[in-house]
C-alpha cells in the first residue's frame, strides 16, 4: 500500500504541509488542524517532521467503539467517518505516535485520509521530504543515495590521487 | 464579480507570479471558474511540487477587495468610479499640462514588484522615456539592486540562482530560502544528502538554522567582518586559486594587504561570531572548493556598506575559482531578443535623472532613479519639481523608508495615480486609481537564465474592463501623442512577436513548449575565451571604474551605523524585514488563510530583554528611532531566536509600518540603499 512517509534529512521545517493540511481539514493555516506535525526545537536545532504511518494493525481503529473508523478500500487508508465518530477520543488517547487529533470544531476524531490518494502536503514539500509510495520505495531510494554517496567518496579520492 | 475565461480549455499551464520565483503550475477550471491550482511536473524550478502561496492565487484572482472600475478622487477626498476612457483622458490631459508647465521630466514611473519584471518593467521604462522623462523609479531601489552592484562591480553580472545541489559546500548570508524561495530546499536537500555541508549566517535564527551544520549570529550590518576573515584566511593558508587570480582577476595585491587585518579575533569583536567558528566555515570552503555555493539575501543590503560586503562575498567566491561553475557565480547567456526599452533612442541624460548625480552607479548600472531623492523632489526641495506620478503595483506608503516623508511627498503631487489590485495606503493618497490585472490576466515573455530558458504565458481568465499592463500604457501613449511610435502594437502577442523576432523562435514555438525551450546550451568557465562584461575584462578586486567615481576602490568593511554611533537613548537595534511569513512583502495580507498563520504583526525581542524591559507576551509597546515611532505588540522570542540587543519587525504591514522608525538618509554610497535592518532604537512601555 501507498502511505506518506517523510525523509527527515531533507526537512528544512517550512511548515508548507502543515499549513496544506489544515487547509484541508479547517479551511485556515491554523497548525492545530493539521494531521501533520513539524516539530522544530529552536534551542536544540533540531527538526521533527511526522504522521500518521496507516499502521497494519491500527490501534486507533481497533478502539474505537462505533467503528467510525475503517480501512478505505482503494487508498487502505484509515479514515474517519465522522457521522459515526461520537468524539470519545478514545483513538486520539491509542495512537502511539500523536498522530491523530481531536477537531474541536466538528467534535469529531481527526487524522490523515491521504486526500483520498492525492496528499496536499506531498504536493506542497517542495524539498521532497515527503513522498507518497509504497515503503519499499523508501528503501529504494535510500539504497541509490548510499551508492551515490559512496561513489562520490570514490571520484574523490582519484581526483586527490592525481593532484 | 463578473468573470468570463479568457481561454476555454479547461486546464492551462501557465507560471505562478505570487513571487518571483514563477513555478510551473496547472490553472484547473470549471464552467470558467478556477477551482484548483496544481504544480507542474516537468517544470525544471518547482519540479512537480509548489507552496501555499501558489494556491492562493485563487484568492488573489476572486478576493472580494479588488479594484474593477477605475476610481477618482473627489474634492472630499472619497473616490468615485468612473469610466476608463474618462480617467486615461483626464490622466493623459493632467501629464500634458504637467509638461507643458514644468517639463516632461516633472513627470514619473514608479514600478512595484506587485506586476512582477522583465517585460512588465520594460513598458514602463519605455513609456516614460517615449514621454520626455528620464524618471523611472522602482521597487528594486530598496532590493535586489544591492546584490547586482555587489556582484556585477566584481564580475559584471550577477546570477543570483546558482546550482546549489551540485554544491559541496552552501553559504547562505541573511535570507531564508524556506520562505523565500522555496525551490531552493529541493536544491539544498539534495546537496546535503550528497554530502554537501551548510552554513547559515543571520542575525535571527529561523528553522534553515536546525538544518545547518554551522548557524552563526552575527550583530546586523557586519557580514562583510566575516568575508573579510575568511578572505584572510584563505590567502595566509595559501587555499586559494592563484591560477585564476593570476590570469582572470586585478586588485589581488591590494584585497591580500586589505585583508590582513581581519583576523578571527577581530572578526569576533566585529560580528560576534566566535573566532574559532570563522576558522571552523574557512576549513569547510578549503575542503570543498570550488564547489561552494554563497548566496547573499536581502539581509546585506539595507545597510550603508552593503553593496561592500556583498562585493566581499563575491570576491571570495572567484578567490576559490567558483567563477562560472554550475555550483558557482553561474556566468548566463542573454537570449538575443529586442529590448522594450530606450536607452540607445532616447537616452535623456541631459533631463537630470533624479538622484543620477548622487548615487551615479544606481544610475548607470541599472537606469534607476532614487526613491528617495525623489521624497524631496515631489516636495519642491530638488533641481525641478516632481509634479505627476503613475504607480504601477508599487505600495511606497508602507514599504519605503521613512513613512511620514512619504506621504507628506505623495500628497503634495499634482498627479498621483495609483494602478493595483487592492486600495493600498498609497492607492489611497492618489487622485486616479485603476484596476490592475494580474498575472493570469496578460500574456507576457518569461526568462530564466539559471536555465537559459525562454517560457511563453498566455492569458488564463479575463475581467470585462479590467485590462493588463501593455494596455495601460498602450491607451496612455496613444493619448499622450506617440502611441503610434513607441506602442504601436494591438496586442500583446504582437508585442511577444517582435521581441522575439531576431531569435528565431516563434510564438507558436514557444506554445508547443509550454514547460520552456532552451535557447542555448549551458556552457561553464566562459572567462577562458571570453572577457567578463567588467570594464578590465577580468574579475575586479578592486574597482578602478568605483575609485574614478569617488567610492571605495576595495569592497572595504565599515562597522554598521548602530556599532559606530552607540548612544544611551537607543539601546536596541532594530532589523526589519525577516522573511519570516506568508505574505510577500506587502502583498498578500488580505489573504484571509495566511492571516490564520500571522493575525498581527509583531515586534521580536529576546526575552532576558523584555524581562528587564517588564514586558510581556502580546504586551503593545512603542519602539523609537530618530526616525519616528511606532506602537506594536511584543512577542517573546526562543533565547537562540534572536541576540539580546537585537530585535526584529517585518516590513509589509499596512496597519504596523515599521517605515516609520526606518531611515531614509542613511544610504549605502553606491546603491543608495536605506538603512533598514540596523536602526538604532528604544522601546517605551505604553
Amino acid at each position: 500500500m501507498k502511505v506518506i512517509f517523510v525523509e527527515p534529512d531533507r526537512c528544512l521545517a517550512c511548515r508548507n504541509c502543515e499549513r496544506v493540511c489544515s487547509f484541508q481539514e479547517a479551511g485556515g493555516f491554523k497548525r492545530e488542524n493539521s494531521n501533520i506535525w513539524v516539530q522544530v526545537d529552536l534551542a536544540k536545532r533540531t527538526i521533527f517532521t511526522m504522521t500518521c504511518l496507516q499502521c497494519e494493525t491500527a490501534i486507533c481503529l481497533e478502539v474505537c467503539p462505533t467503528k467510525a473508523l475503517y480501512r478505505d478500500t482503494e487508498t487502505h487508508a484509515v479514515v474517519v467517518n465522522e457521522a459515526a465518530c461520537v468524539g470519545c477520543r478514545m483513538c486520539v488517547a491509542a495512537c502511539p505516535f500523536g498522530n491523530m487529533h481531536f477537531e474541536k470544531s466538528r467534535g469529531v476524531a481527526a487524522k490523515c485520509n491521504l486526500c483520498h490518494g492525492d496528499p496536499e502536503c506531498v504536493k506542497n514539500c517542495m524539498a521532497k521530504a515527503l513522498h507518497y509510495c509504497d515503503i519499499n520505495e523508501l528503501a529504494m531510494i535510500k539504497r541509490k543515495r548510499m551508492d551515490r554517496k559512496l561513489a562520490g567518496h570514490a571520484v574523490s579520492h582519484d581526483r586527490d590521487l592525481r593532484i | 464579480m463578473n468573470v468570463r475565461a479568457g481561454n476555454p480549455k479547461e486546464s492551462v499551464t501557465t507560471l505562478c507570479r505570487m513571487c518571483d520565483t514563477r513555478c510551473g503550475v496547472h490553472i484547473h477550471k470549471k464552467d470558467g471558474i478556477i477551482v484548483d491550482i496544481t504544480p507542474r511536473e516537468a517544470h525544471p524550478v518547482n519540479q512537480g511540487r509548489m507552496c501555499p502561496r501558489g494556491a492562493a492565487a485563487i484568492d488573489l484572482f476572486y478576493h472580494p477587495d479588488r479594484i474593477l472600475k477605475p476610481l477618482k478622487k473627489l474634492s472630499d477626498g472619497t473616490f468615485q468610479e468612473i469610466s476608463r476612457e474618462q480617467a486615461l483622458d483626464e490622466i493623459a490631459a493632467k501629464m500634458l499640462a504637467i509638461k507643458k508647465e514644468h517639463g516632461a521630466r516633472s513627470v514619473g514611473v514608479w514600478k512595484g514588484e506587485g506586476v512582477g519584471f522583465f517585460q512588465q518593467e520594460e513598458y514602463v521604462r519605455r513609456f516614460i522615456h517615449a514621454f520626455g522623462s528620464p524618471n523611472y523609479f522602482s521597487n528594486d531601489s530598496a532590493c535586489y539592486n544591492g546584490r547586482y552592484f555587489g556582484y556585477s562591480l566584481v564580475t559584471g553580472f550577477w546570477n543570483p540562482f546558482p546550482e546549489f545541489s551540485e554544491a559541496g559546500l552552501i553559504l547562505l548570508f541573511g535570507t531564508n530560502p524556506p520562505m523565500c524561495h522555496p525551490p531552493f530546499m529541493r536544491e539544498f536537500a539534495d546537496a546535503r544528502q550528497n554530502g554537501a555541508k551548510l552554513v547559515v549566517i543571520d542575525p535571527r535564527l529561523n528553522p534553515i538554522a536546525c538544518y545547518a551544520d554551522i548557524f552563526a549570529q552575527p550583530y546586523p550590518g557586519t557580514d562583510g567582518a566575516l568575508g573579510w576573515g575568511l578572505i584572510r584566511y584563505l590567502i595566509e593558508t595559501k587555499n586559494y586559486d592563484s591560477e585564476f587570480v593570476d590570469r582572470y582577476s586585478i586588485g589581488f595585491e591590494k584585497m591580500a594587504h586589505y585583508a590582513k587585518k581581519f583576523t578571527p579575533e577581530y572578526v569576533e569583536e566585529q560580528s560576534g561570531i566566535y573566532a574559532h567558528v570563522v576558522d571552523d566555515i574557512a576549513q569547510l570552503i578549503i575542503k570543498s572548493r570550488p564547489r561552494v555555493s554563497i548566496f547573499p539575501g536581502s539581509g546585506l543590503e539595507h545597510h550603508e556598506n552593503g553593496v561592500n560586503n556583498v562585493r566581499t562575498l563575491a570576491a571570495l567566491g572567484c578567490l576559490i575559482g567558483s567563477l562560472d561553475i554550475s555550483c558557482g557565480l553561474f556566468w548566463p547567456e542573454d537570449l538575443e531578443r529586442r529590448k522594450l526599452t530606450l536607452y540607445d533612442e532616447l537616452p535623456l541624460l541631459d533631463q537630470k535623472p533624479i538622484g543620477a548625480d548622487k548615487f551615479p552607479v544606481l544610475y548607470e548600472l541599472r537606469k534607476e532613479c532614487h526613491t528617495m531623492t525623489a521624497m524631496d523632489y515631489m516636495l519642491g526641495k530638488g533641481e525641478y519639481p516632481l509634479k505627476g506620478l503613475i504607480v504601477t503595483a508599487a505600495n511606497p506608503a508602507v514599504t519605503h523608508p521613512n513613512t511620514r516623508k512619504v506621504e507628506e511627498a505623495l500628497g503634495n503631487l499634482e498627479l498621483l495615480v495609483v494602478n493595483d489590485f487592492f486600495l493600498t495606503p498609497t492607492a489611497k493618497l492618489a487622485h486616479y486609481v485603476l484596476p490592475a490585472a494580474t498575472f493570469l490576466e496578460r500574456s507576457e515573455l518569461h526568462y530564466n537564465f539559471k536555465h537559459h530558458m525562454v517560457f511563453l504565458t498566455e492569458k488564463v481568465m479575463g475581467i470585462p474592463g479590467v485590462h493588463g499592463e501593455y494596455m495601460l500604457w498602450h491607451d496612455l501613449a496613444h493619448r499622450l501623442g506617440f502611441g503610434e511610435k513607441y506602442f504601436p502594437w494591438p496586442n500583446e502577442d504582437e508585442v511577444n512577436r517582435w521581441i522575439l523576432e531576431p531569435t528565431g523562435i516563434r510564438l507558436e514555438d514557444l506554445r508547443r513548449h509550454s514547460g520552456g525551450y532552451r535557447y542555448k546550451p549551458i556552457r561553464h568557465k566562459k572567462y577562458l575565451t571570453q572577457p567578463l562584461p567588467t570594464p578590465s575584462g577580468k574579475v575586479e578586486f578592486v574597482s578602478p571604474y568605483l575609485k574614478k567615481l569617488g567610492l571605495a576602490e576595495i569592497p572595504h568593511y565599515i562597522p554598521p551605523y548602530h556599532l559606530r554611533h552607540k548612544r544611551k537613548e537607543f539601546p536596541f537595534v532594530l532589523t526589519t524585514g525577516a522573511r519570516k511569513s506568508l505574505f510577500y512583502h506587502s502583498r498578500h495580507q488580505n489573504i484571509q488563510r495566511f492571516r490564520t498563520v500571522h493575525p498581527t504583526a509583531e515586534v521580536e525581542i529576546h526575552p532576558q530583554d523584555a524581562a528587564a524591559l517588564g514586558i510581556k507576551d502580546n504586551e503593545v509597546i512603542r519602539v523609537v528611532s530618530e526616525m519616528g515611532s511606532l506602537e506594536i505588540p511584543a512577542k517573546i522570542v526562543n533565547a537562540a531566536e534572536l541576540r539580546q540587543g537585537v530585535i526584529e519587525i517585518y516590513h509589509g504591514w499596512e496597519e504596523w509600518r515599521v517605515n516609520f522608525v526606518t531611515h531614509d538618509d542613511i544610504n549605502d554610497p553606491i546603491s543608495g540603499f536605506p538603512l533598514l535592518k540596523g536602526v538604532p532604537v528604544r522601546i517605551e512601555k505604553i
